[in-house]
Protein backbone atom coordinates (compact mmCIF):
# COMPACT_ATOMS: atom_id res chain seq x y z
CA UNK A 1 0.00 0.00 0.00
CA UNK A 2 1.03 3.40 -1.05
CA UNK A 3 1.51 5.58 1.74
CA UNK A 4 0.48 9.28 1.77
CA UNK A 5 4.13 10.67 1.20
CA UNK A 6 4.25 8.87 -1.90
CA UNK A 7 0.94 9.64 -3.26
CA UNK A 8 1.74 13.55 -2.14
CA UNK A 9 5.28 13.34 -4.58
CA UNK A 10 3.24 11.55 -6.87
CA UNK A 11 0.58 14.55 -7.58
CA UNK A 12 3.61 17.17 -7.10
CA UNK A 13 5.85 15.45 -10.05
CA UNK A 14 2.51 14.78 -12.38
CA UNK A 15 1.68 18.61 -12.13
CA UNK A 16 4.67 19.45 -13.53
CA UNK A 17 4.69 20.71 -17.06
CA UNK A 18 6.39 18.96 -19.51
CA UNK A 19 8.37 21.09 -22.30
CA UNK A 20 6.56 22.04 -25.23
CA UNK A 21 7.91 20.72 -28.73
CA UNK A 22 9.40 23.34 -30.82
CA UNK A 23 6.73 24.82 -33.21
CA UNK A 24 9.49 24.64 -36.20
CA UNK A 25 9.80 21.20 -36.06
CA UNK A 26 6.32 20.29 -37.62
CA UNK A 27 7.01 22.13 -40.84
CA UNK A 28 10.49 20.10 -41.00
CA UNK A 29 9.37 16.92 -39.98
CA UNK A 30 5.96 16.77 -41.59
CA UNK A 31 7.40 17.93 -45.13
CA UNK A 32 9.82 15.43 -45.14
CA UNK A 33 7.90 12.73 -43.94
CA UNK A 34 5.23 13.63 -46.41
CA UNK A 35 7.29 14.16 -49.24
CA UNK A 36 8.16 10.34 -48.68
CA UNK A 37 5.13 8.93 -48.41
CA UNK A 38 3.80 6.62 -50.97
CA UNK A 39 0.56 8.75 -52.29
CA UNK A 40 2.84 11.87 -52.87
CA UNK A 41 5.19 9.87 -55.04
CA UNK A 42 2.48 8.57 -57.09
CA UNK A 43 0.82 11.87 -57.24
CA UNK A 44 3.92 13.21 -58.87
CA UNK A 45 4.07 10.92 -61.03
CA UNK A 46 0.18 10.66 -62.41
CA UNK A 47 0.72 14.67 -63.05
CA UNK A 48 3.29 13.95 -66.03
CA UNK A 49 2.04 13.66 -69.80
CA UNK A 50 1.56 9.90 -69.95
CA UNK A 51 -0.27 8.51 -66.36
CA UNK A 52 -1.44 5.95 -67.00
CA UNK A 53 1.45 4.43 -69.27
CA UNK A 54 3.45 5.59 -65.90
CA UNK A 55 1.30 4.13 -63.58
CA UNK A 56 1.65 1.04 -65.01
CA UNK A 57 5.23 1.11 -65.09
CA UNK A 58 5.58 1.80 -61.57
CA UNK A 59 3.44 -0.93 -60.39
CA UNK A 60 5.58 -3.27 -62.46
CA UNK A 61 8.70 -2.08 -61.63
CA UNK A 62 8.32 -0.90 -58.04
CA UNK A 63 9.28 -3.72 -56.33
CA UNK A 64 12.79 -4.20 -57.69
CA UNK A 65 13.38 -0.89 -60.41
CA UNK A 66 17.31 -1.47 -60.35
CA UNK A 67 16.98 -5.00 -61.66
CA UNK A 68 14.33 -4.05 -63.93
CA UNK A 69 16.86 -1.49 -65.06
CA UNK A 70 19.60 -3.71 -65.72
CA UNK A 71 17.55 -5.90 -67.32
CA UNK A 72 16.05 -3.35 -70.17
CA UNK A 73 19.73 -2.16 -70.56
CA UNK A 74 21.13 -5.68 -71.53
CA UNK A 75 17.67 -5.72 -73.81
CA UNK A 76 18.61 -2.51 -75.28
CA UNK A 77 22.22 -3.79 -75.69
CA UNK A 78 21.11 -7.45 -77.54
CA UNK A 79 19.30 -5.00 -79.51
CA UNK A 80 22.10 -2.64 -80.62
CA UNK A 81 24.14 -5.25 -81.09
CA UNK A 82 21.50 -7.25 -83.78
CA UNK A 83 21.14 -4.21 -85.76
CA UNK A 84 24.75 -3.45 -86.08
CA UNK A 85 25.39 -6.97 -87.40
CA UNK A 86 22.12 -6.47 -89.70
CA UNK A 87 23.77 -3.27 -91.09
CA UNK A 88 27.50 -4.66 -92.18
CA UNK A 89 25.61 -7.92 -93.89
CA UNK A 90 24.58 -6.23 -97.28
CA UNK A 91 27.98 -4.16 -97.03
CA UNK A 92 29.95 -7.23 -97.03
CA UNK A 93 27.41 -8.77 -99.69
CA UNK A 94 28.04 -5.93 -102.28
CA UNK A 95 31.14 -6.14 -101.98
CA UNK A 96 32.14 -9.91 -102.40
CA UNK A 97 33.12 -10.32 -106.29
CA UNK A 98 30.51 -12.23 -108.65
CA UNK A 99 30.87 -15.99 -108.56
CA UNK A 100 32.77 -17.28 -112.03
CA UNK A 101 30.62 -18.57 -114.84
CA UNK A 102 32.01 -22.23 -113.93
CA UNK A 103 30.80 -21.52 -110.71
CA UNK A 104 27.53 -21.14 -111.79
CA UNK A 105 27.47 -23.81 -113.99
CA UNK A 106 28.47 -26.07 -111.36
CA UNK A 107 25.66 -24.58 -108.96
CA UNK A 108 23.15 -25.60 -111.58
CA UNK A 109 24.25 -28.52 -112.59
CA UNK A 110 23.93 -29.56 -108.67
CA UNK A 111 20.48 -28.02 -108.39
CA UNK A 112 19.25 -30.41 -111.56
CA UNK A 113 20.62 -33.13 -109.59
CA UNK A 114 19.19 -32.78 -106.40
CA UNK A 115 15.92 -31.29 -108.29
CA UNK A 116 16.28 -35.00 -110.20
CA UNK A 117 17.04 -36.80 -106.95
CA UNK A 118 14.13 -35.14 -104.90
CA UNK A 119 11.64 -35.04 -108.14
CA UNK A 120 12.75 -38.67 -109.06
CA UNK A 121 9.08 -40.04 -108.03
CA UNK A 122 6.84 -36.99 -108.93
CA UNK A 123 7.81 -36.32 -113.00
CA UNK A 124 7.94 -32.75 -113.69
CA UNK A 125 6.02 -32.78 -117.02
CA UNK A 126 5.74 -28.90 -117.12
CA UNK A 127 9.65 -29.26 -117.85
CA UNK A 128 10.58 -29.40 -121.47
CA UNK A 129 13.10 -31.56 -122.73
CA UNK A 130 16.32 -30.41 -122.73
CA UNK A 131 19.39 -30.78 -125.43
CA UNK A 132 22.22 -33.03 -124.27
CA UNK A 133 25.84 -32.38 -126.06
CA UNK A 134 27.03 -35.92 -126.67
CA UNK A 135 30.33 -36.67 -128.26
CA UNK A 136 30.16 -37.20 -131.76
CA UNK A 137 30.83 -40.95 -131.90
CA UNK A 138 27.25 -41.12 -130.05
CA UNK A 139 25.67 -39.12 -132.23
CA UNK A 140 26.49 -41.01 -135.40
CA UNK A 141 25.32 -44.45 -133.42
CA UNK A 142 22.14 -42.46 -132.96
CA UNK A 143 21.59 -41.38 -136.80
CA UNK A 144 22.42 -44.91 -138.02
CA UNK A 145 19.77 -46.85 -135.35
CA UNK B 1 -9.14 25.61 -47.43
CA UNK B 2 -6.34 22.89 -48.02
CA UNK B 3 -7.48 19.19 -46.48
CA UNK B 4 -5.05 17.90 -43.47
CA UNK B 5 -2.93 14.97 -44.25
CA UNK B 6 -2.92 12.05 -42.58
CA UNK B 7 0.94 12.56 -41.74
CA UNK B 8 -0.23 16.27 -40.50
CA UNK B 9 -3.30 14.78 -38.75
CA UNK B 10 -0.59 12.37 -36.80
CA UNK B 11 1.79 14.80 -35.94
CA UNK B 12 -0.80 16.95 -34.59
CA UNK B 13 -2.29 14.44 -32.53
CA UNK B 14 0.54 12.75 -31.09
CA UNK B 15 3.78 14.70 -31.55
CA UNK B 16 3.76 16.70 -28.71
CA UNK B 17 3.52 13.26 -25.86
CA UNK B 18 6.09 11.96 -28.04
CA UNK B 19 8.72 14.81 -27.87
CA UNK B 20 8.27 14.41 -24.23
CA UNK B 21 8.95 10.85 -23.85
CA UNK B 22 11.53 10.93 -26.09
CA UNK B 23 13.14 13.69 -24.41
CA UNK B 24 13.30 12.18 -21.23
CA UNK B 25 14.41 9.21 -22.44
CA UNK B 26 17.21 10.29 -24.63
CA UNK B 27 17.89 13.38 -22.53
CA UNK B 28 19.40 15.20 -25.93
CA UNK B 29 16.82 17.73 -28.07
CA UNK B 30 18.72 17.08 -31.62
CA UNK B 31 18.70 12.89 -30.93
CA UNK B 32 14.71 13.52 -29.95
CA UNK B 33 14.29 15.39 -33.22
CA UNK B 34 15.87 13.07 -34.95
CA UNK B 35 13.95 10.07 -33.62
CA UNK B 36 10.69 12.06 -34.55
CA UNK B 37 11.79 12.44 -37.87
CA UNK B 38 12.16 9.16 -38.21
CA UNK B 39 8.77 8.16 -36.93
CA UNK B 40 6.84 10.38 -39.18
CA UNK B 41 8.77 9.16 -41.67
CA UNK B 42 8.07 5.40 -41.47
CA UNK B 43 4.65 6.58 -40.92
CA UNK B 44 4.55 8.57 -44.34
CA UNK B 45 6.06 5.66 -46.04
CA UNK B 46 4.20 2.65 -44.72
CA UNK B 47 0.66 4.07 -43.85
CA UNK B 48 -0.58 0.36 -43.32
CA UNK B 49 1.53 0.36 -40.08
CA UNK B 50 -1.68 1.89 -38.45
CA UNK B 51 -4.33 -0.37 -39.92
CA UNK B 52 -5.78 -1.74 -37.46
CA UNK B 53 -4.25 -0.33 -34.51
CA UNK B 54 -6.73 0.72 -32.18
CA UNK B 55 -4.91 2.84 -29.78
CA UNK B 56 -3.12 4.88 -31.36
CA UNK B 57 -0.95 6.23 -29.04
CA UNK B 58 -0.23 3.14 -27.45
CA UNK B 59 1.76 1.94 -30.67
CA UNK B 60 3.38 5.26 -31.20
CA UNK B 61 4.34 5.52 -27.77
CA UNK B 62 5.69 1.51 -28.57
CA UNK B 63 7.20 2.56 -32.13
CA UNK B 64 9.19 5.72 -30.60
CA UNK B 65 10.59 3.46 -27.38
CA UNK B 66 11.94 1.33 -30.03
CA UNK B 67 13.35 3.50 -31.72
CA UNK B 68 14.93 5.03 -29.07
CA UNK B 69 16.27 1.88 -27.43
CA UNK B 70 18.08 1.00 -31.01
CA UNK B 71 19.36 4.60 -31.07
CA UNK B 72 20.67 3.91 -27.55
CA UNK B 73 22.36 0.16 -28.84
CA UNK B 74 24.06 1.87 -31.58
CA UNK B 75 25.66 4.87 -29.28
CA UNK B 76 26.65 2.54 -27.04
CA UNK B 77 27.52 2.55 -23.00
CA UNK B 78 30.08 5.32 -24.05
CA UNK B 79 27.65 8.67 -24.10
CA UNK B 80 25.73 7.18 -20.88
CA UNK B 81 27.61 8.74 -19.00
CA UNK B 82 26.46 11.89 -19.97
CA UNK B 83 23.62 12.05 -19.76
CA UNK B 84 23.54 12.97 -16.21
CA UNK B 85 25.95 16.68 -16.82
CA UNK B 86 23.43 17.00 -19.91
CA UNK B 87 20.22 16.44 -17.79
CA UNK B 88 19.66 20.14 -16.31
CA UNK B 89 20.40 21.44 -20.63
CA UNK B 90 17.95 18.60 -22.08
CA UNK B 91 15.34 18.68 -19.55
CA UNK B 92 12.21 17.29 -20.60
CA UNK B 93 9.95 20.02 -17.84
CA UNK B 94 8.91 23.30 -19.18
CA UNK B 95 11.41 26.40 -17.93
CA UNK B 96 9.93 28.30 -15.25
CA UNK B 97 10.67 31.48 -13.35
CA UNK B 98 10.25 31.07 -9.74
CA UNK B 99 13.19 30.30 -8.49
CA UNK B 100 12.26 27.28 -6.27
CA UNK B 101 10.33 25.59 -8.76
CA UNK B 102 12.89 25.73 -10.95
CA UNK B 103 15.38 24.30 -8.49
CA UNK B 104 13.23 21.49 -8.23
CA UNK B 105 12.08 20.44 -11.77
CA UNK B 106 16.27 20.64 -12.17
CA UNK B 107 16.13 18.32 -9.28
CA UNK B 108 13.91 16.34 -10.72
CA UNK B 109 15.05 16.51 -14.40
CA UNK B 110 18.54 14.59 -12.78
CA UNK B 111 16.92 12.24 -10.35
CA UNK B 112 15.08 10.91 -13.61
CA UNK B 113 18.22 10.95 -15.59
CA UNK B 114 19.22 8.57 -13.02
CA UNK B 115 17.12 5.95 -13.36
CA UNK B 116 17.62 3.08 -15.27
CA UNK B 117 16.21 3.48 -18.94
CA UNK B 118 12.97 0.79 -18.57
CA UNK B 119 12.02 2.52 -15.09
CA UNK B 120 12.24 5.72 -16.86
CA UNK B 121 10.39 5.30 -19.29
CA UNK B 122 7.64 3.53 -16.86
CA UNK B 123 7.89 6.25 -14.44
CA UNK B 124 6.79 8.93 -17.62
CA UNK B 125 4.42 7.30 -18.96
CA UNK B 126 2.03 7.02 -15.58
CA UNK B 127 2.77 10.13 -14.08
CA UNK B 128 2.82 12.68 -17.22
CA UNK B 129 0.63 10.23 -19.99
CA UNK B 130 -1.37 8.82 -16.93
CA UNK B 131 -1.61 5.62 -18.63
CA UNK B 132 -2.58 2.52 -16.50
CA UNK B 133 -0.11 0.01 -16.20
CA UNK B 134 -2.16 -2.31 -18.90
CA UNK B 135 -1.84 0.34 -20.99
CA UNK B 136 2.08 0.83 -20.30
CA UNK B 137 2.58 -2.69 -20.59
CA UNK B 138 0.81 -2.52 -24.03
CA UNK B 139 2.95 0.46 -25.11
CA UNK B 140 6.54 -0.94 -23.80
CA UNK B 141 5.48 -4.64 -24.97
CA UNK B 142 5.91 -5.79 -20.65
CA UNK B 143 4.07 -7.93 -18.34
CA UNK B 144 1.64 -5.43 -16.15
CA UNK B 145 3.31 -6.86 -13.01
CA UNK B 146 6.78 -5.81 -14.62
CA UNK B 147 5.59 -2.34 -15.47
CA UNK B 148 3.89 -1.67 -11.94
CA UNK B 149 7.43 -2.94 -10.56
CA UNK B 150 9.00 -0.65 -12.62
CA UNK B 151 6.98 2.19 -11.41
CA UNK B 152 7.20 1.03 -7.58
CA UNK B 153 11.38 0.80 -7.87
CA UNK B 154 10.89 4.17 -10.18
CA UNK B 155 9.12 5.99 -7.62
CA UNK B 156 11.08 5.26 -4.50
CA UNK B 157 14.15 6.19 -5.97
CA UNK B 158 12.61 9.45 -6.76
CA UNK B 159 11.57 9.99 -3.28
CA UNK B 160 14.48 9.41 -1.81
CA UNK B 161 16.39 11.55 -4.35
CA UNK B 162 14.18 14.23 -3.79
CA UNK B 163 12.43 13.69 -0.07
CA UNK B 164 14.48 16.76 1.56
CA UNK B 165 13.53 19.13 -1.19
CA UNK B 166 9.95 17.94 -1.05
CA UNK B 167 9.51 18.24 2.49
CA UNK B 168 11.00 21.76 2.80
CA UNK B 169 8.55 23.06 0.09
CA UNK B 170 5.44 21.15 1.81
CA UNK B 171 6.66 23.21 4.75
CA UNK B 172 7.21 26.46 2.49
CA UNK B 173 3.19 25.60 1.10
Amino acid sequence: MMNEETEQLERRLSRQPLRQIPAEWRAEIVGRASSLSPSVKARKIETGKMPVLLSICRDLLWPHPRAWAGLAAVWVLIFAVDFSMRDTSPVVAEKATPPSPEVIVELKQQQRMLAELIGSSQPRAAEPPKFLPLPRSERVEILMT
Amino acid sequence: MRRETEIERLYDGHAQPLFAFLLNFTRDEADTRDLLQEIFIKLAREPELLAGVRDERAFLIRLAHNEAIDLMRRRGTRDRTKESFAAEANSPFAPVRDPDEKFFRDELAVALAELPEEQRAVVHLKLWEELTFEEIAAALDIPPNTAASRYRYGLDKLRDRLRPLHEEMKKAE
